[in-house]
């Protein structure tokens, strides 16, 4: 069978792909019925379900070393839609539901359903919606059409948003407008390039299209627009630089554990998109010059991103702006892993390494930074000198979370900038080795902003300590990106499943 | 073989471990002298038996110990294990003992094993933790000049990484077979095409290290901050992987004159300016930095001029130089630490002790000093590097009887408490290991007794000695009418230049705060499909 036809044939294994998607979803319908305490106890029992299922068929295409494919219905497409795993849908599937899972229990005494009330609004809310968003990254990681994949983008966002106003604080729901409003122009473009690809090739299936744009003898010019306004929208969800007004407001002014989930993994979930769609639909557009853009925005996004962060007076704006700074990094996945060579490979590598440890660090940092805040009542840099004293495990995690950000062995953050590094010797583009290098340097810069007055032993009067059960949490994370740092080739291997059967 | 190189590794990670339950941790001082000491055994046996390489798959880390590896890592593991009994002592009369205590083991460790690491990755990681967790060292007392220290401390050792990270991801590339063992990417470099842009990044990162001028500034402030234990092992064992990053990543069989010559002029200029301007110190750990720093510029040197001439024998003659100094500048930072516990005429042994240490710096004949000095003889030649190479030798005489003038002018006033007796034991025993350990490693390495008592030879190390021992009194006597220059000298300069740094900063927030706005945000959004739309046409 050909590649194509293997592509549009659900395989062994391939039913786990829609377990993976119905779990939460069934999981979230259940939430709202139930209601109450009942929505906390249904989501946190799905999340190690969950969790189990991703890592079967994180296994089963590093097993096969081929993607899992799931054709809904037995209707082929273009009339049906598939669902389909490779490499790194499946490594992004393990990710969320390991930082979704952490993010849940860290959550417990923020939303629990206060005892003397049958039910109330925010950990209802809560609770339903971070499972309404695993679900959505879920279908963002597997789905096999654009439109399915527009749906989800949506429901990513739709759960996204509320989740930044929990509280209901003017600001939170300031940012969350803001956050609303510019994703939702993000949608639009989406749409529209969506529409114009539909026009021109009548599938949105992205194997049937990524055919019909590589057998065209003449390529539809509704297909160039269509790339660039697609990828403006999903930019604008990915918040790159310049495109990041909303994320600061938004990321820096949620709960904690929203917040890790909004920086580690939902960010990613567009940028997967951008991914999906220059590598697998359009890899013959992939020119030199709109590659380059797009390594240029992420490159500005390192430089800017890492200079705010240096001059944040508050702990969780300072993380925030680092988001900004390290989606930068994703973006140079786009000149440096375009084409067939073997350092296309490994930058590859490098790109989902980076959105792999940062999901971890970013997680377990925001989460310490919401401990922080907990204990101390605010979040301002600076008056946490001596916090180490008082928190100690939560700031060692959260100095692990920082090392792997600046690129310090052992860490996913170091795998990450070695393999883009070397991409970048062996194609000869210089130019994006010295950003990663500076913004290793500012990394460093904004991590010892927070870190070195921490250890002072100057006192600290702290209202009450973290469980040490919470704090266990957050350390996991931070040691879940140091241990990336030691992933076995077989790793990398696994990485590369799917790519190189859609690369020219 | 394995098992104890492993266990030379991991032990200080071990007693780290402890740290996690609060039970253990009153208990852990203790055992920072006992902590170094697998290191030690697994150096001796190298040195005992060949070089040995094995592999440690489950932490993807290679290990391997060569003769400049062996007797780097013998030395400055029982400089680290003297130093825990010191800093065992010095704990009790401190708080934040914790903190201390952590960053003492993790730097231990990385110190340790950065002379056994044989891969590149396992190399920059033991390399980083050499350098990153003495932070805590060196900002342990909560003072503003030990956060200073600390800060500009941090910042040329993150340099240090970035250099060193492009250096040893050039490295790799140039190794076709993709292996990351030091052994076979330095086997491949001579054919590589990046070969120049390797050495030159690689080798700016080491020399950010063992701070050659202009980038030395850190190490006096740092090592004025540091408590005196700390000061004493950073100073001796934890800038010598600066010198270990040398010994294994520069080509020294393939000549390379023009950044050979650059790195020994660049050497022999920190020699005579770590002198010139530790003269004007009145601090004696001061001083002492500045030694190290015209110390390092004669490593620097003699291995520049072995590279320039691809000459094979120059790491063995710079470890053999640099394991001297591991000592020496370990044994004169406690002696520092026990005199200013002692009052005056109480002082009078550990004086002596001193000054046959320090005068071992400049080559005092018999004393391990001195063999040192006849190590990188040959590396050197007789020509103008030889020469240099002893003036500076008198120079650092002369810097040297200032150091023991200060450090005599530093004793107690009123009687203090009664000195530990693990202070005193601590200094004496790296005191004598640096008189006399260098002997058993210049044995070791095939030289002879009649060779360093000919009266050729004897005459070639006092010569210097005398020199700047005939110049001291004047310097005594006059010097003190001389300006003086605080520690750190330029850095001063290189803090206002950074700090007007700030004012980019300024602007990107302004710029930001534009870029930000509502109609910015719309145009860039339109833009950006737009020119991408076209750049892919």
């Amino acid at each position: 069978m050909s590649a194509v036809a293997l592509a549009l044939a659900t395989n062994p294994g391939g039913y786990l792909l829609v377990l993976a998607i119905v779990l939460p979803v069934v999981g979230m319908l259940l939430s709202l019925v139930a209601g109450g305490r009942n929505a906390e106890r249904i989501a946190l029992a799905l999340m190690p379900a969950g969790l189990g299922i991703a890592l079967v068929i994180a296994f089963g295409v590093w097993r096969e070393q081929a993607p899992l494919v799931y054709i809904l219905g037995g209707w082929a497409p273009p009339l049906g839609i598939a669902l389909r795993a490779d490499g790194f849908s499946a490594v992004m599937l393990v990710t969320a539901a390991l930082v979704v899972a952490a993010a849940g229990y860290f959550a417990r005494p923020l939303f629990a359903t206060p005892p003397q009330r049958a039910e109330a609004r925010a950990p209802l809310a809560f609770w339903t919606l971070l499972q309404g968003l695993w679900a959505a990254l879920n279908m963002v990681f597997l789905g096999g059409d654009l439109f399915n994949l527009y749906v989800a983008l949506e429901l990513l966002t739709f759960a996204a948003v509320p989740l930044v106003c929990l509280d209901g604080r003017p600001e939170t729901l300031r940012a969350a407008l803001r956050y609303l409003l510019f994703a939702l122009i993000g949608s639009v473009f989406y749409l529209l390039g969506a529409a114009l690809l539909y026009g021109s090739y009548g599938t949105l299936d992205i194997v049937l299209l990524a055919e019909g744009i590589r057998a065209a003898p003449v390529v539809a010019p509704a297909t160039f627009a269509a790339g660039g306004l697609m990828t403006a929208g999903l930019l604008a969800k990915t918040a790159l630089f310049p495109l990041h007004l909303w994320l600061p407001p938004a990321h820096a002014n949620a709960p904690a554990p929203a917040s890790a989930v909004l920086s580690a993994l939902v960010v990613k979930g567009s940028f997967f998109l951008v991914v999906r769609l220059w590598f697998d639909v359009m890899p013959g557009l992939a020119s030199d010059a709109a590659m380059g853009l797009l390594g240029a925005l992420g490159s500005g996004a390192i430089l800017f991103g890492s200079v705010l962060a240096l001059r944040q007076r508050r702990l969780k704006l300072l993380i925030a702006y680092s988001t900004i700074a390290q989606v930068g990094y994703l973006f140079l996945m786009f000149p440096l892993a375009a084409g067939s060579e073997p350092w296309n490979g490994q930058a590859w590598n490098g790109g989902v390494m980076q959105a792999l440890s940062h999901a971890f660090a970013k997680a377990s940092m925001f989460l310490a930074a919401g401990l922080v805040a907990e204990s101390l009542g605010h979040d301002r840099i600076a008056d946490l000198r001596g916090i180490g004293h008082a928190m100690p495990m939560t700031l060692f995690a959260f100095g692990l979370g920082g090392l792997s950000l600046m690129g310090l062995p052992p860490s996913g953050g170091f795998t990450a900038k070695w393999l883009l590094l070397q991409a970048t010797v062996e194609g000869g583009q210089w130019f994006w080795a010295a950003i990663v290098l500076c913004g290793g340097l500012l990394a460093g810069g904004y991590v010892y902003r927070v870190v070195a007055p921490a250890l002072a032993a100057s006192p600290l009067d702290v209202r009450a300590s973290p469980s040490r059960g919470r704090e266990g949490i957050v350390l996991a994370l931070a040691i879940a990106a140091l241990l990336l740092g030691f992933a076995p080739p077989g790793f990398l291997g696994l990485l590369q499943v799917g790519r190189a059967a859609i690369v020219p | 073989m394995t098992a104890l190189l492993a266990t030379g590794l991991l032990a200080p990670l071990v007693l780290l471990a402890a740290c996690l339950r609060p039970a253990w941790r009153p208990a852990v001082p203790a055992w920072l002298a006992v902590a170094p000491l697998p290191a030690l055994a697994a150096a001796l046996m190298a040195l005992e038996n060949d070089p040995v390489a094995v592999e440690l798959p489950w932490l993807r880390l290679a290990l391997a110990l060569d003769f400049p590896g062996a007797i780097l890592l013998g030395v400055s593991a029982l400089l680290w294990s003297a130093g825990g009994l010191y800093a065992a002592a010095f704990l009790k009369r401190t708080t934040a003992t914790l903190r201390f205590v952590v960053c003492w083991l993790l730097t231990l460790s990385g110190s340790l094993g950065v002379f056994m690491a044989d891969d590149l990755v396992g190399f920059y990681l033991l390399f980083a933790l050499a350098s990153l967790p003495a932070y805590g060292l060196i900002a342990h007392d909560d003072e503003p000049t030990a956060w200073r220290a600390g800060a500009i401390y941090t910042a040329f050792t993150v340099l240090s990484e970035a250099f060193l990270l492009m250096g040893f991801v050039l490295l790799a590339a140039g190794d076709p077979t993709g292996s990351l063992r030091i052994g076979d990417v330095m086997a491949a470099l001579p054919q590589s095409p990046w070969l120049n842009g390797a050495v030159t990044l690689t080798a700016i990162g080491f020399v950010l290290k063992i701070g050659l001028v202009p980038v030395h500034g850190w190490m006096p402030l740092a090592y004025a901050a540091a408590p005196v234990p700390a000061a004493a092992v950073l100073s001796g064992a934890g800038v010598k992987a600066g010198v270990i990053g040398f010994l294994r990543f520069l080509p020294f069989d393939s000549a390379m004159p023009v950044a050979g010559e650059l790195l020994a002029v660049l050497g022999f200029f920190s020699a005579f300016y770590g002198v010139a301007i530790g003269l004007l110190q009145s601090r004696p750990a001061s001083v002492l930095a500045y030694s190290s720093i015209s110390q390092m510029g004669v490593i620097a040197a003699v291995l520049g001029m072995g590279l320039a001439a691809g000459n094979d024998s120059a790491p063995i003659a710079g470890s053999l130089y640099a394991a001297h100094h591991v000592l020496a500048k370990g044994a004169l930072f406690l002696a520092i630490g026990v005199i200013a516990m002692t009052t005056a005429p109480r002082t009078a042994p550990t004086l002596f002790l001193a000054t046959l240490v320090a005068l071992g710096l400049g080559g005092l004949p018999l004393t391990g000093g001195a063999l040192a000095k006849l190590a990188i003889k040959e590396p050197l030649g007789n020509g103008l590097a030889g020469t240099l190479a002893n003036l500076s030798a008198a120079a650092t005489t002369l810097l040297m009887v200032h150091f023991l003038v200060r450090l005599a002018r530093s004793a107690a006033h009123e009687p203090p408490t009664v000195i530990p007796q693990a202070f005193l034991l601590s200094w004496r025993l790296v005191a004598l290991a640096a008189l006399f350990v260098p002997w058993l490693l210049y044995l070791a390495s095939s030289g002879t007794v009649q060779a360093v008592l000919a009266p050729g030879a004897l005459w070639d190390a006092a010569w210097p000695v005398v020199i700047g021992a005939v110049l001291a009194p004047a310097w005594v006597r006059w010097g003190s009418h001389m300006p003086r220059i605080p520690a750190g000298d330029v850095m001063g300069t290189i803090e206002r230049v950074f700090r007007s740094s700030y004012a980019i900063g300024v602007a990107m927030e302004r710029a930001d705060h534009m870029l930000r706005r509502w109609p910015a945000a719309a145009c860039s959004l339109v833009a950006i499909a737009v020119v991408l739309s076209a750049a892919t046409i």
